[in-house]
């Protein structure tokens, strides 16, 4: 075992493969954010890279590279896990791999079909190997097939591994999560003309898994780092997780009609989504009181700062981005103005970066920490750890000050074009045009450098932090069989 | 040690969690069957039947409801030509495949879900841009097959790009949007003034 | 039926969203960091929290002119976001419970503290 350089060794099986689908999430990251500056510069000089690249397809491979690199980084952290939680080897890991660079060289083709040949003709073939153009999953079909394909390697790994060694109440959760969320993907795999069917489909894939299935595989692999790092008992990470699933799902799966008020639903989704939408934020201010409780009881000290840093950034993000900004939008009274407006944007912004963007960072410097050796990342860094504190701080004010920007933008849209002008397209560019929005727009691209910056900042970080280290960290493992008493677990 | 309470053991929130997901998931069920009845074209006023196209279409405050529904009255056939129901579907899923096949959605938005770069299509059809009913087929005829030659930006510079528009598979989107312009969403975008509106306030 | 916000409500509208949002994490954080710090004064802020939300659901339903069904969703509001939070830390002190016989802090911690000490 070497300490402070990346060493496979230092691995086990499922944490190898686990770095190899950081690296990409990684990779996808900075391609996520460099469409999105050129999507945002569009906005302020319409005719950049127009009839070349244009904003439809920046855009569609911002959105579409943020999701994928999340799922890889989800994947990974399953995937680093997974031995240690069912105390056995992954049963499938060459499996596992193939599965692995089948899905990476279908994401490449993808790109490359997106960034070439980007649009077809409005026949069957286009929509089977060009583009969907459903928006979040324009995955070709032949691609949709398959991440399928890949999805259920990955389950197999997981259920098997698990059936194999042990379950807990963790990896139960964690299997029956996974099959919801692939099922979910089905929902959005068909052609139909009918716009209104289309859409009510098309949100059981976005809403129940960003608001659903998304929230519990994080809480997963939180209540894991929480046992593993924080030596929290398992019955009560357990405990938690099950109340967690409970008030997540019980307002999620529900809160789904808050996006079936104008689609051509009836109404009664109006009641129905504003009151279950309304309840969405009851499990993220559960999560700031359960935080403050263990912070106060256990007066914890971590030996890896910068994912600490970035695990309370999530519980934030998560509560301001979704809960906040969430809440401020959803009931259909004031939905009717903001529905579809740079107010949507400013929302997803800081809900997806706040709650996913977050907490994949801080798995990425737990996996750095242990590639090189389980070194310590502690306070007292080289460098005084400048790198991970002003990345972290320019990533946060970059997308803080892009939502601030667009919120901005969308109330300002609202107003004029909804209310004042009665939504007609003279209506949507007197809105367009008004200084308030463009002025929006220019410091959403400043915060978008800012945001680009602290992404450099991060790789850099990433790449190095812990190199030559020699302090080891301690890593604390309670195990809970009974008659053993706390253990403590030296890796070293 | 103290015993744990009931309402605190992992065995009740184990048990609560399951519970509430399940009959959660249920109704969801429930009320996705009765959607799917409301909305498939044609079986309630909600989601018109696709020869909608054949017709003239408007809005209209509806005090009781408090707020604008669709009105279909008269015929308006699109481009001059009364079509039966299998080819009005045949040539609003050419519209509706073309939409996903250039896609639309990453510039505007429909029944406001999309991108925000350019203007929601949900109305389209009745949006008072198009002048008048004479003028609107021919103007939309043009326009989808080359945008940046009949771009108008309102002064915002932005255009919309040539996306290699067939005439066919411009005229299955204008079929496409004038369906989708009669889709009752109750009251989105608000306080729409059609086309016709605007003509005689 | 929903009777859409006024045009001069809409800050009033979405600020008192975001007020409701954020008393009550400050209300329910608040009340649990009193309660283990045994600060009363952090008590007596979480009532304030709670009094700026319940301002602030007034607020809410009358600029979304509220009616019927919306009143009574409205009342749960205010009752749930009372109850939930003292409910959430009676449910963490009792899960707690049973560990405070053994260490209260992982060992490994201790000793490095002592080693930077
Ligand atoms: C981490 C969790 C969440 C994420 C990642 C997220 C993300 C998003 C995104 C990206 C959209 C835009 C979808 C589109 O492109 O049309 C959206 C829409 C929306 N979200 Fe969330 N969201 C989350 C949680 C919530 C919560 C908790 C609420 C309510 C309390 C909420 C309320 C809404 C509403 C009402 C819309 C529709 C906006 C419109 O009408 O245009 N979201 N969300
Ligand atoms: C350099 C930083 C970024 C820039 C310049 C940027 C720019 C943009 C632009 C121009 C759009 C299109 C909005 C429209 O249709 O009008 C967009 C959409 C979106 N971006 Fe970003 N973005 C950045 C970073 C991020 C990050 C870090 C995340 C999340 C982790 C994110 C998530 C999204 C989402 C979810 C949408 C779709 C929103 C919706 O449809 O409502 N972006 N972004
Ligand atoms: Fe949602």
């Amino acid at each position: 075992m070497s300490v402070g350089v990346l060493d496979s060794r230092n691995l086990n099986g499922g944490q190898k493969l686990a770095v190899k689908y950081f690296t990409v999430a990684m990779v996808l990251f900075v391609a996520q954010i460099l469409f999105g500056l050129l999507a945002a510069v569009q906005f302020i000089a319409p005719g950049f890279l127009f009839e070349t690249l244009d904003f439809s397809v920046n855009r569609m491979l911002h959105i579409n590279a943020m999701v994928v690199w999340m799922l890889y980084g989800f994947i990974g952290a399953v995937y680093w896990f997974l031995e240690e939680e069912s105390g056995v080897e992954v049963v499938g890991l060459k499996l596992g791999e193939i599965a692995f660079w089948v899905l990476t060289a279908a994401v490449g083709i993808v790109v490359l079909v997106y960034l070439f040949l980007q649009i077809g003709a409005g026949d069957d073939t286009t929509r089977w190997l060009i583009n969907e153009g459903r928006e979040y999953i324009e995955a070709p079909r032949w691609a949709d097939i398959g991440i399928v394909a890949v999805m259920l390697v990955f389950f197999y790994n997981v259920a098997g591994t698990f059936s194999k060694g042990r379950w807990s109440g963790v990896s139960g959760v964690l299997t029956l999560d996974l099959v919801a969320l692939v099922g979910l993907y089905l929902a959005g795999m068909f052609y139909t003309t009918n716009v209104t069917v289309d859409y009510y489909w098309w949100w059981w894939v976005v809403h129940l898994w960003v608001e659903a299935t998304w929230e519990v595989l994080v809480g997963c692999i939180m209540a894991w780092s929480l046992m593993k790092l924080l030596g929290v008992r398992r019955k009560i990470v357990q405990t938690w997780l099950y109340i967690e699933v409970a008030l997540m799902f019980g307002s999620g799966i529900l809160g789904l009609g808050h996006h079936y008020f104008w689609i051509g639903t009836p109404e009664y989704w109006l009641s129905i989504g504003g009151f279950f939408s309304a309840l969405e934020p009851i499990p993220l201010v559960a999560m700031v009181v359960h935080s403050i409780y263990d912070a106060g009881v256990h007066k914890f000290k971590s030996t890896n700062h910068p994912a600490l840093g970035w695990v309370i950034a999530h519980t934030f993000g998560n509560f301001f981005g979704a809960g906040v900004w969430g809440f401020m939008h959803t009931l259909p009274q004031i939905n009717l103005y903001t529905h579809g407006t740079q107010w949507t944007a400013s929302h997803g912004h800081l809900s997806f970066f706040g709650a996913y963007a977050t907490i994949n960072i801080a798995f990425f410097y737990l996996a750095v920490q242990q590639w090189r050796g389980n070194v310590w990342m502690g306070a007292n860094l080289a460098d005084n750890g400048w790198k991970w504190k002003w990345s972290m701080g320019l990533l946060n004010l970059g997308v803080v000050g892009m939502t601030v920007a667009l919120l901005i933008a969308g109330y300002e849209q609202s107003f004029i074009e909804r209310a004042v002008e009665g939504s007609t397209w003279s209506g949507y560019f007197a809105a367009q045009t008004h200084p308030w929005f463009t002025e929006a727009m220019f410091w959403r691209l400043i915060m978008g450098i800012v945001t680009a910056a602290g992404l450099a900042l991060l790789i850099w970080d990433l790449a190095t932090i812990g190199a030559g280290e020699t302090r080891p960290a301690l890593v604390i493992e309670r195990h809970e069989e009974p008659g053993v008493k706390a253990a403590v677990v030296q890796t070293a | 040690m103290n015993a744990t309470p009931l309402w605190a053991s992992e065995t009740f929130w184990k048990k609560t969690a399951i519970w509430v997901t399940a009959v959660s998931f249920l109704l969801l069920i429930v009320l996705t069957f009765d959607s799917m009845a409301k909305v498939s074209a044609g079986s309630t006023t909600r989601v018109p039947a696709y020869s909608v196209i054949n017709k003239k279409i408007d809005y209209r405050f509806n005090a009781s409801l408090n707020r604008y529904t669709p009105v279909v009255e008269g015929d308006a056939p699109l481009f001059g030509k009364i079509l039966s129901d299998e080819e009005a579907e045949k040539l609003v899923t050419l519209g509706k495949k073309t939409f996903q096949a250039k896609n639309c959605i990453n510039c505007h938005t429909v029944l406001g879900n999309g991108a925000y770069y350019a203007p929601d299509l949900t109305k389209s059809w009745l949006d008072p841009n198009w002048v008048d009913e004479t003028n609107r087929e021919i103007l939309m005829l043009a326009f989808l097959q080359d945008p940046p030659g009949n771009a108008r930006s309102y002064g915002t510079g932005r255009r919309m790009p040539d996306l290699g528009i067939t005439e066919d598979e411009a005229r299955g989107l204008i079929a496409f949007l004038k369906w989708t312009a009669a889709i009752d969403t109750n009251g989105f975008p608000h306080n729409f003034k059609t086309l016709y509106a605007q003509e005689n306030p | 039926m929903i009777e859409p916000v006024q045009l001069e409500d809409f800050f009033l509208n979405v600020f008192s969203a975001a007020v409701i949002v954020v008393s009550g994490a400050g209300y329910a954080g608040f009340y649990a960091w009193g309660k283990i710090a045994r600060r009363p004064g952090f008590v007596i802020s979480a009532y304030a929290s709670y009094a700026s939300l319940a301002a602030a659901v007034w607020v809410l339903a009358e600029t979304s002119h509220f009616e019927g069904f919306w009143r009574v969703a409205a009342g749960l509001m205010l009752i749930g976001y009372f109850a939930a939070p003292l409910a959430i830390f009676r449910l963490c002190t009792a899960m707690h419970a049973g560990e405070h016989s053994e260490h209260d802090r992982p060992i490994a911690n201790q000793q490095q503290e002592e080693e930077q000490s």
